[in-house]
């Protein structure tokens, strides 16, 4: 075996692993520019965030607007505080945005949905959507149902 | 009953002694700092070692990318959800089966390869002249082909991963009539680079480590006899497929283990 | 056993050597003189391979000193073990050529790694090498190609490569056909008188080596048992000695494996 042939195909193969490397991290894992973009952070409380994770999407109207970076639990009150990540600059959304936990689909993935309100002002970075609705869990809608039925 | 425990005692510690002796070849080969015409000897083997080994790594994966895109359409199609495909094949690849596969079809091919040369090598003599020599065989026979091991499954996996989902692309869209921007997008939506692509490529390095290490032991310690010889690239082939199913089983755990 | 040696390039004393319980070499003194040939022999398995690693440095021994050239071997740290291979030259039974490399090439591998001469240089080194065991022309074969005999003619020139002051043969001879061995004592006998070096022959073929050798030590049971010239060794009283230099079935050396009374085994009753 010549050692050009060698040396040459050697280069190749290292090339076609980088660029499958490349390849499955762009085109696979979604990676891309708008991740370098200025994020602003906000929270809201929640009664109960049932099968919400971080990493999350935050959406409004269907379109993907940031991402939830963390969950933590107020133990005085008993809520859930959801961190979010929202891209773009802040003063956007407006001060009564709602903030409803919501199922994607058959997979049951959750994710936040926000809807706009009518206020003037905006919410601006660290602010928190206080216009909140909890996940909604199965055992408790039954019994909700359960109980309404038993009261008529 | 004492005779049962003496001969496991006798078997472990024959299986310690093995194991010290594994070290031993690794820590001598690898420690120490690599020379600059050694590079060559390193390019050389990834040739055997990795090039070599793309065409059944690629048929595999085209093959297997296509199977899973099959049987996760079919079952999908019933939900009314077939563009999860891409998710569901982008993470069962990335996570599971291209560190694992890429792992057992690299211990069969090359890992068997490099125990039998190794074991002629050192029945030939070959290894003792070199000795003699003044030229350290485990430098320049082992050391490169352990590299060259470390280098390539990665690479492999890579491709494997791509030629997968790409065969899987096939499939699921143009032949069973996934809707394309759905593959993509769904995958992309579901795929992390860190939790699934990266963690899937340290169990495809950790593999490698494996891999090449029982390899590169087995032929050298293998007796200078052609039942010798078989028996090691035998084992090799088995401890290495043991190996990787066990630890990819720990490794799933660790990683992924809060479900 | 004889008289010492006047110059000896090696001196062996008190070598022990175990490998697990088998006690190989039991405190043996051996002196090889410089500049001749001297024959190890002995019956198979008495470890004459292992005296040639010990002497190269490969194994260590658990006793004694081996001297060569007044420096011992076993003391050596790795930078003198370096210094010393180069002026050593092996050729094993198998031929122990690389197999991924041509004959010019392995022929050039001691020169590359113990030299930094230019390629010219190595070249014709290689060549001149080659040139001596008349193997010029299939300096580009690889090992698979060649035949027994010829792949021991280039593991010959690469054993003198460098033109080292000691060169070793385990086993020349086995397996050979007639023309080849005639070959290889001519080669080894020219060589020796060439470059003048000191030449260790391990082998069973007592007739080929009675041909070259200048000095034969016989071992036997992990202790010498015979040391002298050709013709010393011949008139030697020793039963174990003579059954060794004649070939002869049995003897100290006997000829069957212990083994119950052979009527007994054969008619199941003692007679």
């Amino acid at each position: 075996m010549r050692m050009r042939t060698i040396e040459i195909s050697v280069g190749g193969f290292v090339l076609a692993g980088i660029l499958a490397l490349i390849f499955l991290a762009v085109q696979v894992s979604g990676v891309n520019t708008t991740q370098s973009e200025e994020t602003y952070q906000l929270t809201a409380r929640f009664s109960d965030v049932a099968g919400l994770r971080p990493r999350a999407k935050v959406s409004m109207a269907g379109v993907t607007i940031g991402r939830v970076s963390s969950i933590a639990v107020d133990l005085e009150w008993g809520d859930a505080i959801v961190t979010m990540d929202l891209y773009g600059p802040p003063g956007e959304l407006t001060a009564d945005t709602s903030a409803k936990i919501l199922t994607e689909g058959i997979l049951g993935a959750r994710y936040i949905g926000l809807a706009p309100g009518a206020d003037v002002e905006m919410l601006q970075a660290g602010d928190e959507i206080t216009e909140t609705q909890g996940a909604l869990v199965l055992e408790n809608l039954i019994g909700d149902f359960l109980t309404s039925l038993g009261k008529s | 009953m004492l005779g049962l425990l003496r001969a496991l005692g006798v078997r472990f510690l024959d299986w310690l002694g093995a194991l010290g002796r594994a070290t031993l070849l690794w820590a001598s080969a690898m420690l120490g700092l690599p020379r600059w015409q050694d590079v060559r000897l390193v390019v050389t083997q990834i040739y055997y070692v990795g090039v070599l080994s793309v065409v059944i790594i690629a048929l595999s994966a085209f093959s297997i990318g296509a199977v899973l895109a099959l049987q996760f359409y079919t079952q999908l199609a019933r939900f009314g959800a077939e563009d999860a495909v891409g998710i569901g094949l982008a993470l069962v690849l990335l996570r599971e089966l291209g560190p694992v596969v890429t792992g057992l079809l690299f211990a069969g091919r090359a890992g068997s390869a490099l125990t039998a040369e190794i074991g002629l090598m050192k029945t030939t003599e070959q290894l003792s002249s070199m000795e003699m020599m003044g030229v350290d065989p485990l430098k320049r026979i082992i050391a490169p082909r352990i590299w060259a091991g470390l280098i390539s499954v990665p690479i492999l996996t890579a491709v494997f991963n791509t030629v997968a989902i790409w065969g899987g692309f096939v499939v699921g869209v143009n032949w069973l009539g996934a809707d394309p921007g759905g593959f993509w997008s769904g995958m992309q939506e579901g795929v992390e680079i860190y939790q699934d692509l990266v963690k899937g490529m340290i169990k495809s390095c950790v593999f490698a480590l494996l891999v090449t290490w029982v390899a590169v032991f087995q032929g050298y310690d293998a007796p200078p006899t052609a039942e010798g010889m078989s028996l090691a690239t035998t084992r090799t082939v088995v401890i290495s497929s043991v190996l990787i199913l066990a630890t990819d089983f720990i490794l799933t755990l660790v990683f992924y283990g809060d479900f | 056993m004889s008289a010492p040696v006047s110059d000896p390039f090696i001196e062996i004393r008190q070598l022990t050597f175990r490998r697990g319980d088998r006690v190989i070499f039991d405190g043996i003194d051996m002196d090889i003189p410089r500049g001749c040939i001297t024959a190890i022999m002995g019956p198979s398995g008495t470890g004459k391979t292992t005296l040639l690693r010990i002497i190269g440095g490969q194994l260590k021994p658990d006793a004694g000193s081996v001297c060569v050239d007044g420096k011992d071997i076993c003391r050596m740290d790795r930078a003198e073990l370096f210094g010393f291979r180069r002026n050593l030259g092996m050729m094993f039974q198998s031929s122990a050529l690389f197999t991924d490399l041509s004959v010019f090439e392995n022929v050039a591998f001691p020169i590359r790694v113990h030299t930094d001469l230019s390629e010219e240089l190595i070249r014709d080194l290689v060549l001149m090498k080659l040139n001596a065991v008349g193997l010029r022309g299939a300096r580009d074969l690889r090992p698979s190609e060649l035949s027994g005999g010829m792949a021991r003619r280039v593991a010959l020139a690469r054993a003198i490569a460098l033109d080292p002051d000691l060169i070793m043969y385990d086993e020349p001879f086995t397996g050979q056909d007639p023309i080849a061995m005639g070959v290889l004592v001519g080669l080894i006998k020219a060589l020796n008188g060439a470059l003048g070096t000191t030449s260790l022959l391990v082998s069973h073929d007592i007739h080929e080596t009675v041909s070259i050798a200048d000095q034969i030590v016989i071992i036997a049971d992990g202790k010498v048992i015979g040391e002298g010239t050709p013709e010393q060794l011949r008139a030697v009283p020793s039963a174990r000695v003579r059954q060794f230099m004649h070939g002869e079935a049995d003897g100290p050396v006997p000829f069957h494996y212990p083994a119950d009374d052979f009527a007994y085994d054969v008619l199941g009753e003692l007679t």
